[in-house]
């Protein structure tokens, strides 16, 4: 059992209290009451914070003239996520941006995070990315019901033919809440399997193998991060299309 | 004037055999005893390596062997290797369509990346199950 991080220690600190009454309100007795909070939550609480500073930085200082390198950094991840959503869901990719955005900066964030030697991948414990896809569940479902009605959003279930529906209504239905499942499991599996294989070379060479593996953790978190944004919009673009 | 055809370079010589008589398993009296000799002992070697098989025997009978790791190795084995074939079909599809209308580069690349994460995501479902049920 490592001992654990500053930042676990600071929000245990401070926020212990509230946290434990939070939990119990909702039934959740916490091992040791004076440390509810674990490393990969600290982690996140503190991925989550620091894009909130970058994000508030860049907007504080936007500048058309003399852009800082913060701003244009912030406008090559908006260009990017931009084409991205345009290149998906067509005209209207714009009211979506923001939260793919942050599904790409964080989960890349987190994924990145595992390559410091003896800081935990946040997004290898399951929980995290279970937190991420419900979110993009909750999110596409919202505007899928909003832009169709609640009766158009079922009878977009029911697919073409309409006489069909019972066979395909549950596909549907079994179908979406998948979705929740192969991304968390898709996201979980493959930063768990590169800590998992960078951990078994470094027990047996432990010299110059395992930084090949860490490069491999570092493409693979670029890859993931970019398919489950990806996903988010392919399933907002199907959410919300409109096939007449 | 032509060179005379003795002194062109490289011209075999009609008739000639081109395969290298000093082939180890051509039957050349001059070598095949030495590598009869070679072969002998190579084999005697493989037969003493087999005799120390006994000693994987079980000491005793230690109860029913435990097919749970067996089980999952093989089934992550086969996961790993129908990846495999998928995303090869799916990487050479790419290819082939991006050589034949590179202007479509954008478009290839996101299907192929969304193919192949769809194809690994299988495979790192199984691995899921392994760790579930595999008590490391």
């Amino acid at each position: 059992m490592h001992e654990p991080f500053w930042i676990t220690n600071l929000l245990n600190h401070a926020f212990a209290g509230p946290v434990d009454g939070l939990l119990n309100l909702v039934g959740v007795h916490p091992d040791n009451p004076a440390r509810p909070i674990n490393d990969t939550f600290a982690l996140e609480v503190l991925v989550a914070f620091c894009l909130i500073v970058f994000f508030a930085i860049v907007r504080m200082s936007l500048s058309v003239e003399s852009p800082g390198a913060l701003q244009q950094a912030a406008e090559m991840i908006h260009e990017f996520t931009g084409d991205q959503g345009e290149q998906i869901i067509g005209h209207g990719a714009e009211r979506f941006q923001a939260f793919v955005t942050c599904v790409f900066v964080f989960i890349l964030a987190n994924n990145l995070l595992g390559l410091i030697p003896g800081v935990v991948t946040p997004t290898s414990a399951p929980v995290v990315p279970l937190g991420v896809a419900c979110c993009t569940f909750l999110y596409y479902n919202f505007y899928g019901l909003k832009e169709q009605g609640i009766g158009g959003y079922i009878k977009h279930h029911a697919g073409p033919i309409w006489w069909l529906w019972i066979l395909l209504f549950p596909i549907e239905v079994v179908s979406n809440l998948a979705r929740v499942m192969s991304l968390t499991i898709r996201l979980y599996a493959n930063m768990f399997a590169s800590d998992m294989v960078t951990l078994v070379f470094f027990s047996m060479v432990p010299v110059v193998i395992p930084a090949v593996f860490l490069g491999l953790h570092a493409f693979v978190s670029l890859i993931q991060a970019y398919v489950f944004m990806l996903l988010a919009m392919i399933y907002m673009s199907i959410a919300v299309s409109h096939e007449h | 004037m032509l060179p005379a055809p003795d002194t062109q370079i490289g011209r075999k010589r009609e008739g000639v055999s081109t395969v290298n008589l000093n082939h180890p398993l051509a039957a050349n009296h001059r070598e095949a005893g030495e590598t009869m000799k070679k072969l002998q002992y190579l084999f005697m070697t493989l037969a003493v390596l087999c005799f120390a098989a006994p000693a994987f025997a079980q000491a005793g009978t230690a109860g029913p062997v435990n097919l749970v790791p067996i089980g999952a190795g093989v089934g992550m084995a086969i996961a790993a290797g129908l990846c495999g074939l998928g995303q090869g079909r799916a990487t050479a599809s790419a290819c082939e369509a991006l050589a034949r209308n590179p202007g479509a580069r954008a478009g290839i690349q996101l299907l192929l990346v969304l193919g192949l994460a769809f194809i690994e995501s299988l495979t790192l479902f199984t691995l899921v199950i392994v760790f579930a049920k595999v008590k490391i």
